[in-house]
Parts: structure tokens; sequence; C-alpha cells
């Protein structure tokens, strides 16, 4: 007999899961941090420094992340007029939620696809694809906007802002690592009973961000799960999402405008359709930012 | 030593209790959120059904004009075609031309394409109507089940009652009923006869 987990359940899996995963990346920083210290004692403004500028840089991104990916996307504001479904199952999601109506826009591709970006419940912007709006009907276009604003109820591009600081320190600290110190001279004039410890230090400072690449990674792939609970929560009707699912996955067109930098924005992996892109089997799900669809779909039909 | 043990274990047991509670209260809530949200949709359905089938009705009747009109022209054609009579033949095209300006007047007047498009917003407008007020009420059955929640929860429990925080009723509907009851006629197999 197959489980049933309802979206209440999966919701809190889901929360509980990212916390555990949150502790540990910053209980593997602070490990980072002073395994770094340990070797190079003499430099010890460069992991704060590191800090900083990746806070700093992080932070502009995540205030300006609505005109930024718009920029990028070649987006087109979308009115009720033109795109009266759009606007109206956006409007609703928000009337039902209690948040307030985001900024609809449009990118003129036939890959469907959607993303939600924007700091914050009153900045949100929410952004659809022509193709998308073309192939799905009103309940499967009302799930992946449920999906969308759950991002937006769900504070997740703040939380993957704050993995993207952590992540952004780590590995400029290995970069200054590689340019500076491998070259400069390494971990010397430590007594040679600490030489295994050398040694575990070194190998910790070389598979951190190696590590942190793989967190920021699950950390990502927890939301995307959540989202889909979440938006199961707005609109009691996980079949509206099944569907979007089944044609966005099967829809072999690449999506023109997306990347590497915005590909964790959508609401499936752009990057699957794009030939070069692919790893393989299990390699491929752990440096992923969206779960396969199958797993998505069987959790919705869980619900 | 020993007392320590036994505080940290009464501790834990009471930690678990206090959570057990807290879990139980919280899924009550949402069982009756979930009944409410049935109501829900079944007052969405006997609200938008109807209206639904008047439109289409409205769409039909327009349809059903100019769809006899088209018959019994082509009707005639068929039968002057068959006779070979010459006569039927002029008969059949004079009655063509006469029904021509009246099918031309139906479309003007109500062109089928504007019909369709027309009748299609009106549906949409109707769905997405009955959809508003239908969120609406999931917004009051989840708020106030998020509240009532907190209130029959350690710690909240304590100060509610205190403080007057009542139970809120949230979208009122019936916690019995046909709606969540199955009765013996409808848990048979019905029997499929085309």
């Amino acid at each position: 007999m197959s489980e049933i987990v309802n979206f209440y359940e999966r919701r809190g899996e889901n929360m509980v899961k990212t916390a555990f995963l949150m502790v540990g990346f910053v209980g593997l920083f602070a490990v980072f941090g002073y395994f770094i210290g340990y070797l190079y004692p003499e430099a010890t403004y460069v992991l704060p420094f590191a800090f900083i500028f990746s806070l700093g840089f992080s932070f502009v991104s995540y205030y300006y992340s609505d005109k930024i990916v718009l920029g990028i996307s070649k987006a087109t504001p979308a009115n009720k007029k033109d795109h009266f479904e759009f606007y109206t199952v956006v409007e609703n999601i928000a009337l039902g939620t209690g948040m307030p109506m985001p900024k609809l826009y449009v990118i003129k591709d036939s890959s469907p696809n959607a993303f939600a970006t924007g700091r914050g419940k009153k900045h949100a912007t929410v952004v659809a694809t022509i193709g998308l709006l073309r192939k799905l009907n009103r309940s499967e276009l009302e799930g992946v906007m449920a999906h969308e604003m759950a991002h937006v109820g769900n504070n997740d591009m703040l939380l993957m802002t704050v993995v993207a600081v952590l992540v952004g320190t780590i590995v400029m600290v290995m970069d200054w690592f590689w340019r500076i110190r491998i070259y400069g001279g390494g971990a010397r004039d430590k007594k040679e009973s600490g030489a295994i410890f050398i040694v575990l230090a070194l190998v910790i400072a070389i598979l951190t961000p190696l590590i942190a690449q793989i967190v920021k990674f699950a950390v990502s792939r927890q939301r995307e799960f959540l989202a889909d609970a979440t938006a199961v929560k707005y609109t009691r009707n996980p079949n509206g999402l099944i569907g979007a699912l089944k044609k966005i996955s099967s829809s072999r067109e690449p999506l023109e405008v997306a990347n590497k930098a915005t590909a964790h924005l959508y609401f499936e992996n752009p990057l699957d359709n794009i030939s070069g892109s692919a790893s393989v089997g299990k390699f491929k799900n752990l440096f992923s930012t969206h779960p396969p669809v199958s797993e998505r779909i069987l959790r919705l039909e869980q619900m | 030593m020993l007392t320590i043990t036994i505080l940290v274990v009464l501790v834990f047991i009471a930690v678990y209790a206090v959570s057990l509670y807290n879990t139980l209260r919280t899924l009550k809530v949402r069982i009756k959120a979930s009944a409410q949200e049935i109501g829900n949709q079944l007052k969405r359905q006997t609200e938008l059904i109807p209206n639904l089938v008047e439109s289409a009705k409205g769409y039909m009747k327009h349809e059903k004009d100019v769809f006899k009109m088209l018959t019994d022209a082509r009707k005639q054609v068929v039968g002057a075609l068959k006779s070979n009579d010459l006569n039927e033949m002029v008969k059949a095209s004079e009655s063509i031309a006469s029904a021509l300006p009246k099918i031309q007047a139906t479309f003007e007047s109500n062109p089928e394409i504007k019909a369709t498009v027309v009748v299609q917003e009106l549906m949409q407008n109707l769905r997405d109507t009955s959809d508003k007020v239908s969120y609406s009420r999931r917004l009051l059955i989840d708020l106030s089940a998020d509240y009532n929640t907190k209130i029959v929860t350690f710690p909240g429990n304590i100060v509610a009652g205190m403080l007057g925080f009542n139970e809120e009723k949230g979208l009122v509907a019936p916690e019995s009923g046909e709606h969540i009851e199955v009765n013996k006629e409808e848990v048979k197999t019905p029997k499929v006869e085309l």
C-alpha cells in the first residue's frame, strides 16, 4: 500500500532538514576557519576579510535581485488585459495567503518555465515564459504559480543568499590559499609531531569548498520540495502541479536565457535540456539545484 | 548523582509529554480545518456549476439556430442533386439564396467567433470569481486554524483563557453529514452501461 504523507508533514520534514543542513554548514564553516587559522596563524585577517567581501557582494545582489535577474532574463512586464489567466491565478493565490500581489513579467521563450525573485514579500517578482502560459491549463498554472509564491512566502531568496555568503567566503579563502600560500610557502614551521594534524588540516581545507557546494545544492533541493508542499497547502490541489511537472519535464527545448547563475531560481532545472551540461547518474543529482522530477511527482501523489 | 539522573529523566519525560500533547491538539485543529475546506469546495461548486451551465446553454442556442438553417439548406441541396431534377435544383438554390441573408444576419449580429470569445470570457470570469471567493475562504480557514492551534497547545493554552482568547470558528461548516460520510449504496462498484 502506498504511503500518504500530507503537505503539513512534508513541510515540517523539509524545514527540519533545512535546519540540520544549515547547522551542519555553520559547523563546517567553523571547523574550516579553525583549520585555516591553524595552518596560517599569521594570516588571520583572510577569513574575516573574505566574509565581509562575500557578505557585501551577496547583500547587493540580494537587494537588487529582481532588477538584476530581470535584466539578464530579458523579461517584459505583464498586465491583466494581455495575460488574464496568469494575472488572476497569481492574484488569487495572493488573496488566499494574505501576501501582497507580486509584479509579473513574461519572457518571450517557448520553453515552459517560471521563477520568482525579489527581496521578500513586498518586493516579490514572478516571471513566466510565453511557452509556459501557452502549454499549461489554468489548474496547472495555478500549481506552478503557487510553487513560485511559496518560494516568496518561505523566504528562500534570503536563505540561499545566506548560504551563498558562506560558500563565497570559503571559496574566496581557498582561492587565496591556492594562489598565494601554495607558491609562497606552505604550512611550515610546525613541529614534526603535528605533521599528521597538518595533513588533516590541509585535507579539510581542500575538501571544504567541495562539501560547501554539495550542502548548497542540498539546501536548494530541500527548498524545492518545501515549495511543492507549500504550493499544495495554498491550492489544496496536487494534481495541477503534477500535470505541470509532467508537461514541463517532457519539453526537450532548452531555455535560452537561463545559465548557471540563474538556474536555481527556475521552476524546473532549465539546464536539463542544454546539451553538454549532462553529468551521470547519482553524481548529477548531488550537484543539481532541483530534485528529480519523478521524485517530486511521487511526493505530490502521496499528498 | 542519582538525584540528578532522575531529574534529567523526569525533564525528558515532561518535555516529551508536552510535545505529544501539543501534537495531538494541533492535529485536532487541522482535522476541523480540513472539514471546513470540504465545505469551501462544495460551496464553490454550488455557486459555479449552475452559472457555467447557463452560459453553455446560451452559447449552444446561438449555435443551434445557425446549425438548423445550414442543415435545412444542405438537405435541400442533397435532395435536389439526388433527384437530378432541374426544377428542384433551382428551388434549392433559391432557398439557399434566401437563407443566406438570415445566416449572414445571425453572424453579423452575433458572429460565431464573437459569441465564442464572449462566452469564453464569461466562463473564465465566472471561474475566476468563484476561485477568488474560495481562496478568501481558505485564508479564513487557515488563519483560524493557526490561531486555534496556538491557543490550545502549550504554552499558549495557559494564558489564552485568562486573556480572553477564545476559539475562532473559521468557515462554519457542518462537521457531520453526507459530505463527509459514505453510505452503503456509494461503496458498491458502479456498473457502467453505455
